[in-house]
């Protein structure tokens, strides 16, 4: 069974994360690429089927559950595991790299899972090891943040294991597949948990509460692996869920707006992270084949080009020291390999043509076309043009090319980093001009053409006009010093007054009452000292100095008749 | 922006403004189809949109200051 366990992808990962600690420090990076190199060869040769059982209590859990939609999720957790792990090749932090690799391991965990248990574990073991990934900044504001976020997710994990027990005692199965749409409550808690790591809002706050305060290589394991595990999930459960088609509308232009106004780089991608996990959303709404593969190809590509920009924004961050835009720019010059390298990212995300973006997000517009979604169609085009807007614009604007705003040093940037946006780059172009490598991994066949007249007409009409709305009304988006408030007000800003309420209101309560009881102890010895002064004053006469052995004659004749008592009893009894 | 740049987006918006009226002259699969043009108009509209309908809520009560939390 130990040997077996070694066919899981999952367990690799996991068992990397214990050998990392084992081995010598600078063989560590190199030994952190092994792993997801295994895992990748795995999930590309193992067969299709229910390939690993094994039995816990009473139930049958398929640990290695192999399908076409599962082996193309699997293969770009692992991938991105091995060019996150090149981007952080230089790092000595030993906690990181195995956190990082026990992170990834829940993903793969998750995406092969055949029941509910095994999938609620390693969706736990993603949640805490993710969070360590933000605690390691090791500023005060990450180790709040940490913690904010592994609270939350543990409250999500709740609402899931909430929907999977109501599921299983209403007779619901215990495998995965997926649940006809019919609001009862365990469907509903199901739903939110799923929905709370897809971050759909109001549950989607601890997203681009988090990132932005991860360490800069954490970013690009966490921008890749949560919400994208939680969309595959949502695509295996809840496929053709109408409620859903809206619901990444909305998702889509809540992201969008939130992302023009944050002045954090990685802020802007983390809100753009939302916006785009809205696309996946609406066509997982729709069900058909086509959209399913528009969804899974969408999250495929989605991984590629936002790892890649959160690496470019990692790269600004260690190169400068900020992450704001009301401090940066003027510094094009300085680092042009790397500009064209976020411009890949930020042009694949904004669907330019020839591009991956543009292969998944025509996909998806095809698959609305086939359903007569015709507002959805032209919501989501607005979120595509604000998509452009904040990542392929104004982020690449107000960090190189506009005014400098304060003083900075622009320090080089390790090779690694490079070889691994590099990487991310060439996937972003290989998968642009080359779909076919990517449609035949989906999980339904196709024969979707993504390079037609329309497409191309519709893209480049689009993006050449917002160029021009940005560049006449740039000067009226948000870069100056300020947070966003969003739905996380509800869980931070109270926070003051229940710390008022169940910390210091209770703490003043027990120190009050603990001078109350000194200072009633220290008068009832005082006045016990001498008791005759309280019950008969005028016993005691006036200036004469009062001893606390004064009255041990009365005292002493009392308990000698007790003792007598004692004595004459006993005597009674024994004789 | 030099003068080259803004020539290469008015050639590809022109391009594609020629193809819309040429090659998907008949094309009809949805009612903005009809609109000459339509994307155009969409993209410019929405982009000028976005970025007011965003300032006006970050306005009125998105954006605060960078200690809002530790006040």
């Amino acid at each position: 069974m130990m040997l077996e366990l070694l066919s899981v992808p999952a367990v690799i990962l996991i068992l990397g994360a214990f050998v990392l600690p084992l081995l010598p420090e600078r063989a560590r990076n190199t030994a952190f690429l092994i792993f997801p190199i295994m895992a990748l060869a795995l999930i590309w040769t193992m067969p299709e089927g229910n390939l690993l059982q094994t039995s816990f209590a009473s139930y049958e859990l398929e640990l290695l559950a192999v399908d076409g939609l599962s082996r193309i999720f699997g293969i770009i957790f692992a991938l991105i595991t091995l060019i996150g792990g090149i981007y952080a090749f230089h790092i000595k932090d030993l906690g990181q790299q195995s956190s990082a690799l026990a992170y990834a391991g829940g993903a793969l965990g998750v995406t092969f899972a055949g029941d509910f248990f095994t999938l609620f574990i390693f969706w736990e073991i993603m949640a805490a090891a993710s969070s360590y990934l933000i605690w390691a900044r090791e500023t005060q504001e990450s180790d709040k943040a940490g913690m904010r976020y592994l609270l939350v997710h543990i409250f999500g994990g709740g609402l899931l294991f909430t929907g999977i027990l109501l599921h299983l005692s209403s007779g619901g199965s215990l495998y995965i597949e997926s649940i006809e749409p019919a609001y009862t409550t365990a469907n509903i808690f199901m739903l939110l948990g799923v929905a709370l790591n897809t971050a759909v809002p109001p549950l989607h706050a601890w997203l681009a509460d988090a990132y932005p305060k991860a360490t800069i290589t954490g970013a690009v394991f966490m921008c890749a692996l949560t919400t994208k595990s939680a969309v595959y999930v949502m695509i295996r459960l809840f496929p053709g869920w109408e409620i859903l088609i809206w619901v990444g509308v909305i998702m889509a232009i809540y992201g969008t707006i939130y992302a023009l106004l944050a002045n954090d780089i990685r802020e802007i991608l983390a809100y753009s992270i939302i916006s785009q996990i809205g696309y996946m959303v609406t066509a997982i709404g729709i069900g058909s084949e086509l959209a399913l593969n528009g969804a899974t190809a969408h999250a495929f590509n989605h991984i590629v080009y936002k790892s890649l920009l959160f690496m470019v924004a990692g790269a600004v961050i260690y190169s400068t020291g900020t992450s704001k835009l009301s401090e940066l720019g003027g510094f094009a010059k300085k680092m042009p390999l790397i500009i064209g390298l976020y411009m890949v990212g930020a042009l694949s995300i904004s669907g330019a043509p020839l591009l991956n973006g543009f292969v998944s997000k025509t996909m998806i517009s095809g698959a609305m076309g086939d359903a007569h979604l015709e507002w959805p169609i032209l919501s989501l085009l607005i979120a595509t043009i604000g998509t452009f807007l904040h990542t392929g614009l104004k982020l690449p604007y107000y960090t190189w090319f506009a005014e400098k705003k304060s003083e900075f040093e622009v320090s080089s940037i390790p090779a690694n980093m490079k070889v691994a946006m590099g990487i991310g780059a060439f996937f972003c172009i290989l998968f642009g001009v080359a779909p076919n490598l990517l449609y035949n991994q989906l999980p339904y066949p196709t024969d979707f053409q993504p390079f037609s007249v329309y497409n191309f007409v519709e893209m480049t009409q689009i993006l050449v006009l917002a160029f021009v709305g940005f560049w006449f009304f740039k000067n009226h988006l948000n870069v100056d010093s300020t947070i966003s408030i969003d739905t996380d007000w509800f869980y931070r800003k109270p926070a003051g007054v229940v710390r008022y309420a169940f910390v210091k209101i209770p703490n003043r309560l027990f120190g009050v009452a603990e001078t109350v009881s000194l200072k009633l102890a220290k008068r009832l010895s005082a006045a016990s000292k001498n008791p005759m002064d309280l019950i008969l004053p005028s016993f005691t006469m006036q200036g004469r100095e009062i001893k606390s052995d004064g009255f041990t004659a009365p005292i002493s004749a009392a308990l000698a008749f007790i003792l007598f008592g004692f004595l004459i009893a006993s005597l009674v009894v024994l004789l | 922006m030099k003068n080259w740049h803004w020539i290469a987006l008015g050639v590809l918006l022109i391009t594609s403004l020629i193809l819309e009226f040429t090659y998907l002259a008949d094309y009809a699969s949805h009612w903005w189809n009809h609109v000459p043009a339509f994307y155009a108009l969409w993209g410019g509209l929405g982009c000028v949109a976005l970025i007011f309908i965003s300032k006006g809520l970050g306005k009125i009560f998105i954006l605060s200051d960078e200690d809002y939390y530790d006040a």
